[in-house]
């Protein structure tokens, strides 16, 4: 049984700042995540066709490595974070993500033995507890899993990390529909079934290795609704429909922490925020330096409470400047060092600020996710915090009251997000306060609606 | 410290929004005549028991079931693509939308005992080694709104299965879906063993890692950036258009 969160960790949203956290972590070659200093991490995606074999992948991740680290040194950073996203073959096949963790912690180690320059290595097997048409959270696929994070963790991993993507199969009939209790059952309840299984057992082998259990992030959910909602002038969602599920998105992976995960979380979890005014754990995230995988609406704003800055993932390639992962891991750097500068001259919360207020009112995204409404959000979670379905439910109903409040003339929606938003509002207030009652009746819902969905075989219902 | 956003960002989306309500917009679209206009308001609002109730009273009042789907139903489904294509609503409605069309298709096919022909046939699939198929999902439901066959091959799918499938259904079109830059690569086996076959038919793809640099390095790949580009594709090709005109047309960078 693990113990929930009924209390916030931070007394008040003003105390949240970036390269801080009540928790740090320490890796094994003197890097600290969240002691007061950001630190870049680079993320990096092998080239198509090094997927070829083990051999070339190997290679592919020994040249990108080299090329970060030899950056870091020529520029002068004190400390540079990597994560490698495994593709699939890596997980599926678990010796190989163990050797490319083993030589890249190797070449970590050679740079920080010739000059002290502090580092950390993440390794993110991916979830194949999938088939051809279904998905399959235990049995074969999720054993494969475990050796994956033994084989990395044994190779040398400091770091272990997933995105994991139990309830998947429900978000995404449900984010197609407006279906805001689908949202609930998928992310808040069927997600964080699914969270504490696997983060249970991924802590039980970072300690028996080690390492240390990151975190998480909602990628495969609250990701999907984002990059649905894409753009300001895109139609395929509503940007107040992907902010709910954001927000519902909160306590699903923090349920990751009650489990295990200890920080830093995942970058791309740009619920990290309201996350980390709960557990006090370092987070990672990604914005404006991300811009090579991806478009988002609020680049800056997101560094606010950064113990990481990511590039969420480039492909390897050459660049002007040099291969893709030193142009971008430089970039990463350059940010983090103008986030410590203000910490040491005592300007950080005034940077801080400014990074917010420069996407706050870009759209509900930003506006919910700035740390002072975050942490509001993640007050209305603790407040019924042993309950998975009320705390994704307050979860949802506080991201609406916070858009409701906004201040028109700085928060200009559309109509069409404002009429989203009365809808979820209305389907919210529509919904039960008794757990039993809400997730039996879901459970006949989606098992009639969703053909795919395997509440016995993926959540032991 | 709070700032007066608007000498940093500018809302065009908010700006350029219509005064007219999407529902206002839709009614001035709907037929005239009863209940022709009942069941096209029920399509736009996504109600499938609205739909069937409206299809139950057009066949009791001697409409043909079948005549129903072209006369009816599409009518009602192209005002909401239309709409979609315009930027007046949202994905999900054209989904919703969508859901209870091919519900009120089902019905009249039941009632009238045969099956109306379809614009033309799409062989759907998701690269091989990459699951993730939300986006194949949107294509198809596209597809199909808009009145096409749609045979989904699913997620994962393997090259030799896609082949036979282009071979035994002889679609007009076959599109691809991938997010992963390891898993596209699939897309270029698929247009070599096409080509080894003889096949030249448009081979849309489209997903997260895909761009259309990629797409363009094999002979029938066409670039789709977006998913409502699938069924402006299909109708370009029912239009008459080649391949070099479609690359012409939805390569945009």
């Amino acid at each position: 049984m693990v113990k929930r969160y009924t209390s916030m960790a931070y007394k008040a949203a003003d105390d949240m700042i970036f390269g801080k956290s009540i928790y740090p972590v320490k890796a094994e070659l003197g890097l600290e995540v969240g002691a007061g200093y950001v630190t870049a991490e680079v993320n990096y995606a092998p080239r198509p066709e090094a997927g070829v074999s083990k051999e070339k992948l190997v290679s592919e991740y020994r040249r990108l490595t080299t090329d970060i680290m030899a950056r870091a040194v020529q520029v002068g950073f004190p400390a540079v974070s990597l994560e490698t996203e495994h593709v699939e073959q890596m997980t599926n096949n678990p010796t190989w993500g163990g050797e490319i963790a083993h030589v890249q912690k190797t070449i970590l180690e050679e740079y920080h033995e010739e000059y002290g320059i502090k580092t950390a290595l993440r390794h993110t097997p991916g979830d194949v507890r999938e088939n051809r048409d279904l998905l399959a959270l235990i049995g074969d696929k999720y054993d494969v899993l475990m050796e994956s994070f033994e084989a990395v963790a044994d190779g040398g991993a400091d770091f272990l990390s997933i995105e994991t993507m139990g309830g998947k199969e429900i978000l995404d009939y449900a984010i197609l529909r407006n279906d805001i209790p689908g949202l609930v059952y998928s992310i808040g309840c069927l997600g964080s079934i699914d969270m504490t299984m696997i983060w249970s057992d991924i802590r039980k082998i970072a300690d028996k290795k080690g390492r240390i259990a990151a975190g998480d992030t909602d990628c495969a959910q609250a990701n999907t609704a984002m990059f649905i909602a894409g753009g300001l002038l895109d139609k395929n969602l509503a940007h107040t429909i992907a902010i709910i599920a954001r927000a519902i998105s909160a306590p699903r992976t923090l349920a990751g922490y009650e489990a295990g995960a200890q920080g830093p979380g995942k970058d791309c979890g740009y619920e990290n925020t309201i996350v980390k005014s709960i557990t006090g754990c370092p987070i990672a995230q990604e914005g404006k330096t991300s811009t090579c995988a991806h478009s988002d609406v609020m680049g800056n704003l997101v560094m606010q409470c950064c113990d990481l800055w990511s590039n969420e993932s480039v492909e390897y390639h050459g660049e002007f400047g040099g291969t893709s992962v030193q142009c971008w891991s430089e970039t990463l750097n350059y940010d983090a060092a103008m986030l410590n500068v203000a910490t040491e001259t005592g300007n950080a919360k005034l940077l801080r600020d400014m990074l917010v207020l420069s996407d706050k009112y870009r759209d509900p995204q930003g506006y919910v996710l700035a740390y002072d409404n975050a942490y509001k959000v993640g007050q209305a979670i603790v407040k019924n915090g042993d309950d998975l379905y009320l705390r994704a439910k307050n979860a949802a109903i506080s991201c609406v009251d916070i858009l409701n409040a906004a201040d028109s003339k700085k928060l200009i929606m559309s109509k069409f997000e404002k009429n989203a938003l009365a809808d979820a509002k209305a389907a919210l207030d529509a919904m039960t306060d008794e757990s039993e009652t809400f997730m039996s009746d879901c459970l006949e819902k989606y098992k009639a609606e969703v053909a795919v969905f395997r509440p016995d075989a993926n959540y032991k219902f | 410290m709070d700032i007066d956003p608007s000498k940093i960002l500018i809302r065009y989306n908010v700006q350029k929004e219509k005064a007219q309500t999407p529902e206002d917009m839709a009614a001035e679209m709907y037929p005239k005549a009863e209940p022709a206009r009942t069941i096209c308001a029920a399509i736009f609002e996504g109600e499938e028991d609205d739909v069937i109730e409206g299809l139950e009273k057009a066949i009791e009042g001697g409409a043909d079931a079948i005549k129903l789907i072209d006369d009816v139903l599409m009518v009602g489904m192209k005002i909401v693509t239309d709409m979609y294509d315009q930027g007046v609503i949202f994905l999900p409605n054209v989904m919703m939308s969508a859901d209870a069309m091919l519900e009120g298709i089902e019905f009249c096919k039941e009632q009238g005992g045969s099956a109306p022909k379809p614009k033309g046939k799409v062989v759907c699939h998701v690269a091989e080694g990459d699951v993730h198929d939300i986006g194949k999902t949107i294509v198809a439901a596209l597809l199909r709104a808009a009145g096409f066959e749609v045979v989904d091959l699913g997620r994962d799918c393997p090259v030799d299965e896609v082949i036979a499938a282009v071979k035994k259904e002889s679609p007009m079109m076959l599109t691809g879906t991938a997010l992963m830059t390891t898993t596209m690569y699939a897309f270029k086996e698929v247009n070599d063993r096409l080509l080894e076959s003889g096949i030249k038919i448009p081979f849309q793809c489209g997903g997260g890692a895909v761009n259309q640099d990629f797409v363009t390095t094999y002979e029938l790949g066409v670039y789709g950036e977006e998913a409502a580009d699938a069924p402006k594709m299909a109708n370009a090709i029912l239009a008459g258009k080649g391949l070099a005109q479609l690359k012409e047309t939805f390569h945009k960078h």
